[in-house]
């Protein structure tokens, strides 16, 4: 088990200082210069090059990279080019809008789709097998920033329940903080909710027709046994996996839901800095959110370690 | 089909639904505004970078310039309380005494002097440097007087002034310009939550008595037009000043909770083409892509009609301007024959380089490009991104050629018909006559003889037809009924919010 868990680090130490070679040259080699989108129509080539040199944009590409990250490896992501700041606490301050939102999104995902997967395997062909999946049918064909648009119109603008967006932070207590955060989370979580409420069911209707389920029925073991010891156990290694991808893809969606609901989040960061050509924000925040995405996986690894022992020896 | 695209037409669906009732909605506290504007600035010092969102920010509400252009588009004393010159370049501006700056010093004639040094200085970062190119000197005659010398006559030193560019501010504050402008204007910066919101507060010692007549202004950043007039519907932001699409102007029109302010600007959305590239070098080409172009169709569908169609650079704001839009109209058969007339009995094929960030730019070149189809021209459309369009089509350094045969862009800036003067700019029209002109305009500081020659411009504008003028972009502002005091049309890029009130 040690090597094992070992061996995974390793590998995700590796992932790493691959995704930061990557991130930084795929930005690099983003057409359109910094330097050109500040001054805008205004520019010209002398004020250009100086803000070009005042961004150490001149020096060659290696000595760039090597800074970089070697700065990022002890947590500190630069100066945003518009902003002034420091990138990390940027990127923190983003965060306390989009890690909450992609939770609660992937919370109210996990507590539906998982019990309804369940179910519809088990009521296979009868008439709550047929709603969930048309009804999974819908999610998956619904865009989130649709789900989003008809969100506010009946809870904002119809009932005035909720705000149509905007994120005040914490400071006000957590309740309105949530509130706030609860319609975007429904819209976000729609799509994976469906994903995986679908996935749930064709694996434990996959594990069902196992010969050791039969075996253990014929045993005379309690349904919930079964269904618990037996189906769930095996059928959770393709449901974490795919989970696991759906975490990333959360994030990913949070982009154009913070756009929706005007949130502050890390989505909404990364695109201002990339129309902005605010290199070091946008190196920050993939980096970021890249080892936030390999972090996961490996995290799902180690769980199929625990969940069947068979793997780790492989 | 885009993202943008499919946004729209979800609203357009959503609506269509036509949920009638309104809902309870919060109401704003007493003096508080909520102000919604597309762009987050980057920034908010207005002497580093000259994007607009800055100006729609710290423009006339933090700080202020020695004239003011006011809702009319009239120069007005402001800052300096009167100037006189007598041979049009020795200026001497005598400064309004007890103005004071946000941390609480008088406002000095070696402030004036220490803001205009730095606008010259090529070391500073100033975007409008090449605007103060005429100053030879600026002299501090005592604190309240002050006299700019300049090297040769500039018929737009006094508009300089009053430009955004030219705002004074206290010089011991230069170095926190970017995150804590200070200045002398109704408002101060309280507070700047990045990504969020904006806050400013009252000035109380604001040395126009009486103003302004809000406590706080709450700007909040909503870039998809579809949120923003959620957000207005949700009662969440009490005015949509820059994000409102022009389709959902009549919707809001006859929503009663709402008042729907269209204004002019000084954006004129412009077709340019390479005149350095064949065929837009021949004359009777260009003569012929004006002719081919309906451009009230071209504002019906891009615009929803609103918008005034355009017929050179010079925009209804602009107290020179002449109506030149009939010189070369819409005839289709005339463009034909001017085509064969060429050398393209044909026709010929072009590609439109727009960027979808502008997304009337998409729209105007998707009709364009069918009513082209009628003449032989065979338009493709190519969308880029901002920062490409600035590197191909803009042409900025290092960029030596411009890459693009047509391109569609607003032109936002007042007063800049000297584009057309300069042979390096992306349009790469050359023309010595034209430039004669402007160059005597430049330093011609009598009105009658200076609107002759800006009615000349206009006129050699439309019949050499280096580029096409498509239309006015409009103003589109949303306010909830009860807001008073906005301005309606824009001659400058401001949003100017000393007079907005609540009414009682």
């Amino acid at each position: 088990m040690r090597r094992f868990v070992l061996r995974r680090v390793a590998t995700l130490a590796v992932t790493l200082l691959l995704v930061s070679l990557l991130v930084f040259v795929v930005v690099r080699i983003l057409p359109g210069d910094p330097a050109l989108i500040i001054l805008g129509t205004e520019g010209n080539a002398e004020t250009a090059q100086r803000i070009r040199e005042s961004l150490g944009l001149n020096r060659p590409l290696v000595v760039q990279y090597l800074e970089w990250v070697g700065r990022a490896a002890r947590g500190d992501l630069g100066r945003s080019i518009q902003y002034d700041v420091p990138v990390a606490s940027l990127v923190v301050s983003r965060l306390a809008v989009t890690l909450p939102l992609t939770l609660l999104a992937a919370g109210f995902m996990a507590l539906v789709a998982l019990p309804v997967g369940v179910y519809a395997a088990t009521h296979q062909r009868r008439w709550g097998d047929y709603v969930v999946m048309a009804a999974s049918q819908v999610g998956v064909a619904v865009p989130g920033f649709w789900a989003g648009l008809l969100l506010v119109l009946l809870f904002a603008v119809q009932l005035g329940w909720f705000k149509s967006g905007g994120f005040d932070g914490w400071g006000q207590g957590v309740l309105p903080a949530l509130k706030s955060l609860l319609l975007p989370a429904i819209a976000l979580g729609l799509f994976q909710f469906a994903v995986l409420a679908r996935t749930t069911r064709s694996a434990v209707l996959e594990v069902l027709r196992e010969e050791y389920v039969k075996t253990a029925r014929a045993k005379g073991l309690a349904e919930r046994r079964v269904l618990f010891r037996h189906v769930l156990r095996n059928a959770m290694i393709p449901i974490l996996t795919v989970s696991g991808i759906q975490l990333g893809q959360l994030m990913a969606g949070s982009i154009v839901l913070e756009s929706v609901f005007y949130l502050p989040g890390l989505g909404r960061l990364a695109i201002g800095a990339i129309s902005a050509r605010d290199l070091p924000v946008v190196q920050g925040v993939v980096l970021f959110v890249a080892s936030v995405i390999v972090t996961i996986n490996v995290a799902v690894d180690l769980l199929y370690g625990v969940l069947d022992p068979r793997i780790r020896y492989e | 089909m885009t993202m943008a695209m499919l946004m729209r037409m979800a609203l357009v669906l959503t609506l269509g639904l036509g949920l009638g009732v309104p809902g309870a909605h919060a109401q704003t506290a007493p003096g508080t505004l909520i102000v919604q504007v597309s762009t987050e600035p980057p920034g908010l010092d207005l002497t580093t970078n000259p994007a607009s969102a800055i100006a729609g920010v710290v423009f006339d509400n933090v700080q202020e310039g020695l004239i003011k252009i006011d809702r009319t588009g009239k120069m007005v004393p402001w800052l300096a309380e009167r100037w006189y010159t007598t041979d049009s370049k020795n200026y001497t501006f005598f400064l309004r005494k007890n103005v004071r700056f946000h941390n609480g010093r008088e406002m000095k004639a070696a402030d004036v002097k220490f803001a205009l040094d730095r606008a010259v200085n090529p070391e500073t970062k100033h975007p409008y440097r090449t605007q103060y190119e005429a100053i030879q000197d600026v002299i501090v005659k005592d604190d309240y007087t002050i006299t700019v010398a300049l090297k040769r006559v500039d018929a737009t030193f006094l508009y300089t002034l009053a430009r955004q560019g030219s705002v004074i501010y206290p010089r011991e504050a230069v170095d926190s310009l970017k995150t804590q402008p200070l200045g002398t204007g109704p408002f101060t910066v309280a507070e700047w939550v990045r990504g969020d919101r904006i806050v400013l507060l009252k000035n109380k010692d604001y040395w126009v008595k009486g103003l302004p007549h809000l406590d706080k202004v709450i700007y909040r950043f909503i870039a998809d037009p579809n949120a923003a007039v959620a957000a207005l519907k949700a009662g969440d932001i009490d005015v949509s000043a820059f994000g409102i699409g022009p389709e959902s102007v009549d919707e809001l029109k006859k929503d009663a909770r709402f008042q729907v302010i269209v204004g002019d600007t000084t954006n004129d959305v412009t077709l340019s083409m390479n005149n350095s590239k064949k065929p837009y070098t021949d004359k009777r080409v260009r003569l012929a892509v004006t002719h081919a172009i309906n451009k009230d169709e071209v504002l019906k569908g891009a615009m929803f009609g609103h918008g005034k169609v355009l017929g050179s650079n010079v925009d209804p704001l602009n107290p020179f301007f002449v109506d030149v839009s009939k010189r070369v109209p819409y005839d289709p058969p005339k463009a034909k024959k001017l085509l064969a007339e060429a050398g393209y009995p044909n026709g010929f094929d072009v590609t439109f380089r727009v960027s979808p960030q502008y997304y009337y730019t998409v729209r105007s070149a998707e009709i364009i490009t069918s009513q082209f189809a009628k003449v032989g021209i065979r338009a493709k459309i190519e969308q880029i991104e901002w920062g490409q369009w600035l590197s191909q089509v803009f042409c900025l350094a290092p960029c030596q050629n411009p890459d693009y045969e047509m391109s569609i862009i607003g032109h936002a800036e007042a007063w800049d018909i000297g584009n057309f003067a300069n042979p390096k700019y992306y349009f790469r029209w050359d023309n010595p006559d034209f430039q004669k002109l402007y160059a005597e305009s430049q330093v011609t500081v009598d009105d009658k003889m200076r609107r002759e020659l800006y009615v000349k411009m206009q006129q050699m504008l439309a019949d050499e037809a280096p580029a096409v003028w498509l239309y006015m972009h409009p103003r589109l502002v949303v306010t909830k009924k009860g807001v008073t005091g906005l301005w309606k049309d824009l001659p400058l890029p401001v949003l100017d919010l000393s007079e907005v009130a609540w009414q009682k």
